[in-house]
Parts: structure tokens; sequence; C-alpha cells
């Protein structure tokens, strides 16, 4: 990697870390009284917007949105679709296929994650924006490969030679989400741009055991984006 | 005397909530993206073992005394292999350290930077082999890329050190392991400036991850290096020596490093001597 890229990627981190400041800032100027006079019809349903629209029976089978994401220990890029559900649409399940190219890995490889999540709280600020401050969960990722494994490979000695699935990582994350509403209710009723940090089961293992190991060696950056269809 | 206080200057505590969002944006800005903990994305100094060893060689050339320390099977034990790095430190007296293997306990590509990191706080110069933990999932590409090549040899002084990859188990026919075609070659083209030998492994014969079947084989062929002092090994995590050919070629396994200790050995002309450390 050169080092204008590593400065580019800096500087990216510094344009979302400004974004995180301003996510977690503005639910303290929408909570102000002029900021919800202005949207008089959505003050009845309060500053959290979020809600099912008549999705019956077999609909709701129908994925609700779908998600690109960047990183985050599923291969380079990952996409899939989810599902929201319970009040306030505040838990969310989405399955993803990613793909880590051969040229940063010994050769390509496929990625298969289950993601859940969890969102507390959604802050309307004005017509088109929203500001999720809080999203948590956890995420089960398997890589292709033959030399990855869930069980060990029969020559090595004993019932737990090594002891882990090489194949399959835990990740546990929290991020923030910036959600877009745009001008027509249409078949798109927003987008959402978020950044999580993460990490994973055998880091967190390590970090136990380590003092000298910060939380910055074992935390990840990732982005995403995700198109929230018809509820 | 009643102190003053109406002219202190006023200074205002951050909020709770400012405060964490400062450490928020700390950690945000020194955390990087990840494809996965198996890519081989190297961030980085690469190369280490070509860079160690043409400054062992030419900090000792022409030398008949040599010191160097052996570690090993430094995986997960990120606090004690720092607290042998700083040991290792005070000492002025060691040439180089040799670490035979086992620096990665799953094989991810962030533990082998880590301990990358941790190492090359040494004032001294170092080496590393591959052990069989390094070998795990995409270990072998990313031991390559920051460390080097699985066999090398360099001569110290007049101490030709070979240091080789034994892990068997670990690879299938398609690679030879131990490689005798390096061994060969090795002996046929041995430096005019080398006149002892020392053969360092990660996994010693007779062990679950040496091919056996070649254990004799592999004896016999290092015994044809000149003057082959002694073996060192790592992978056991117990400090040991054993003669295991009873052909008087000793053996010497280093502890884990989670057991603070480090061997040093000293060759000069009369032979050569071990001490096992503690830290």
């Amino acid at each position: 990697m050169t080092k204008a890229m590593r400065m580019n990627g800096w500087r990216f981190r510094a344009v979302v870390g400004l974004a995180a400041v301003l996510v977690t800032l503005a639910p303290a100027a929408a909570r102000e009284p002029a900021a919800a006079e202005r949207h008089g019809a959505d003050v009845a349903c309060g500053l959290d917007r979020r809600r099912h629209r008549g999705r019956e029976g077999w609909e709701r089978a129908i994925p609700t949105h779908v998600k690109a994401h960047y990183a985050g220990g599923m291969g380079l890029l990952s996409v899939g679709c989810g599902w929201d559900y319970g009040r306030k649409c505040r838990w969310e399940t989405d399955v993803l296929v990613g793909v880590l190219p051969g040229g940063w890995s010994d050769r390509t490889h496929a990625t298969f994650t289950l993601r859940q999540h969890y969102i507390p709280w959604s802050i309307r600020c004005g017509d088109r924006l929203a500001i999720e401050p809080l999203s948590c969960g956890v995420y089960f990722s398997l890589i292709t490969g033959a030399d990855y494994w869930i069980r060990e490979p029969d020559r090595y000695p004993g019932r737990s030679y090594y002891g882990f699935a090489s194949r399959l990582r835990t990740y546990i994350y929290v991020g923030q989400r910036l959600v877009l509403y745009p001008k027509s209710d249409g078949a798109l009723r927003h987008i959402a741009l978020y950044y999580e940090l993460s990490a994973n089961d055998l880091d967190i293992v390590a970090k136990c055991g380590n003092r000298s190991l910060g939380l910055s060696d074992i935390v990840r950056f990732s982005v995403g984006v995700k198109f929230q269809l018809l509820r | 005397m009643k102190r003053r206080t109406d002219f202190a200057p006023t200074i205002r505590i951050p909020s709770f909530r400012c405060r964490l969002l400062c450490a928020a944006a700390a950690l945000l800005a020194s955390c990087r993206a990840e494809y996965h903990p198996y890519d081989t994305r190297i961030d980085g100094p690469t190369g280490i073992n070509a860079r160690n060893i043409a400054r062992i060689e030419e900090a000792c050339a022409g030398r008949h005394t040599l010191r160097f320390a052996v570690i090993g099977d430094t995986q997960r034990w990120y606090d004690e292999t720092k607290a042998a790095v700083e040991a290792l430190n005070r000492r002025d007296d060691i040439d180089f350290v040799l670490h035979t293997g086992d620096l990665a306990d799953f094989g991810l590509r962030a533990e082998f930077e880590r301990q990358r990191d941790i190492l090359d706080r040494l004032r001294i110069p170092y080496v590393v082999l591959l052990g069989n933990h390094d070998c795990l999932g995409t270990g072998r590409e990313v031991f390559a890329k920051i460390f080097g090549k699985a066999d090398f040899a360099f001569t110290a002084g007049n101490v030709r050190m070979v240091c080789l990859n034994t892990n068997a188990l670990e690879f299938g026919h398609e690679v030879a392991v131990p490689d005798f075609g390096f061994l060969g070659r090795q002996i046929a083209e041995y430096p005019a400036e080398a006149g002892k030998t020392v053969v360092a492994m990660h996994t010693k014969p007779f062990t679950e991850q040496f091919d056996d079947n070649v254990a004799r084989v592999f004896q016999h062929t290092i015994r044809q290096f000149p003057a082959l002092q002694f073996c060192v090994n790592g992978h056991g995590h117990n400090f040991f020596v054993e003669e295991l050919f009873d052909d008087g070629v000793l053996y010497y396994e280093c502890d884990n490093i989670g057991k603070r200790s480090y061997l040093v050995f000293t060759v000069d002309d009369e032979g050569y001597a071990y001490e096992r450390v503690a830290f």
C-alpha cells in the first residue's frame, strides 16, 4: 500500500469520524421544540418514524431491505438482503454473500454471513434525515476454501489439536447510521449509510489474556449502505 | 493561612458525552478496515528475515565467538513476548535472536503483524522460523510476505545457521518437508567463511508434526554439515535437552514464552555453552 493510499484511508476514516460526531450530537438539536413543530404531521408518531406498512401473511417473507458492506471480515465487499421486524423495526436479520479477491488472499474466496442487529432508536432530524445513534449486533461469517475447517481434519491427532474452527468467525459490533429519505414515497423508502466497529472471537480471546493489547489492536472498521424497500 | 480561591482559573471538565465521543473518535481514527482475518494485506514492514540476516552477517563477519538467544512459541503471549524483548534489550552481549516459530496461534494475519511489531522493538536483529500454527489458513503466505522463506540459512561469524521447516503435518505431499533438496544444496554450497553449523527447526524428529519416516535420513543428512554443534527447536513448550539419535547431537528445546525464559548459546573456538535465562 502506498503512502498516498494510506493517507486517503486516514482521511476517509476522519470524514466518517466527523459524521459519527454529527450523528451523536444531532439528536440534541432534533429535540428542540422548534424542530418538532415544523413537522406537525409527524409529531404524532414521535421522533422515531420507523414502522411497517401493511405486510401480512406470506408477504412477510419478502426481504425488507438490501445491503452492500465493505470489509468487516466478510470479504472486500459483501451484498445481501434482510428483514426488519419487531416494534419500531428495531430488529434486523441479514444474509450476505461476500468475496475476498485472490489479490488479497492466497486465492479468491467467498464468504457467507448471517447478521443479527438491534437498532434501539431512530431520531428524526427534519423531513429527509434520521439518525440511528446506536446499532449493535452479532454476526457469523463462513469462508470457503479447502484449507479451512469447522471440524478439524482427521490427520491431526487427538480430538482437539488446534481447538478452533478456522472456517467460522463470530463478530460483535457497534455502529451508527445516517438515514436519508427520498423526496417521493416510492419503492425505495430510504437509504441508510452506516459504519461499524467490530471485533472477532479470536481477537477478543487474545485481548482478554493480554494487557498490552489495546482496543484499537482488535477493533476493525467497516462501512455499508442499506436500501430500505417497501415496509 | 486561608487560601484565596476566587482568582483560580475556571477549568471546564468535559462532559461524559464529550469524553465518550473523543474516545470513540480516537478509536475510529486508529482502526483499520479488515477484509478478512485470513486476508494477506500486510500492514507494515515485510521481508524481515532477509533484512535482519544482512545485519547479522555484517555485524558478525570475521568473528569466532558468537552469542545468540533463542525464543519460541510466542503465540497469543503478547505481554510475555513484550517482556522478553525488554529483557533482551537490557543486555548488550547478544548478537541476534532466533525465534523457533509459532508467532501465530490461529494463523491470522493480525497475529503475525502484532508479533512482528513487538519483535521489531529488539535492538538486535532477529530471524523467525515457520511454526505449525503459522501454517493455518493463509498463515504460510503471510509468513512468507512478512518474514520470508520457510527454509533459509545464513552465516554469523564462522557459524552457519541452517533454519528449516519441519512441520510436515501441515503440508501435503506436494511440498517436501523437510526439504532434502535445500539441505543438499546447503551442504554442497557451504560457505568458506563458516566452519561450524547449528541447525534450527520448529518441531524436532519424533513429534506428531515431523515426518518420522525420514527422521533418520534427516539426521544423517544434517550430520553432513561441517562441525554440527547442536540443534535447537521449539514446539514442545518445555525446556528439554535430548540426544535423539544416540549420535552425540543434542536437541535443545526452548520453553514457550509464557514460561518467561529464553536460551542463550555461546559458540566459540572451544565449543559451545548454553544458558537458560528467566526474565
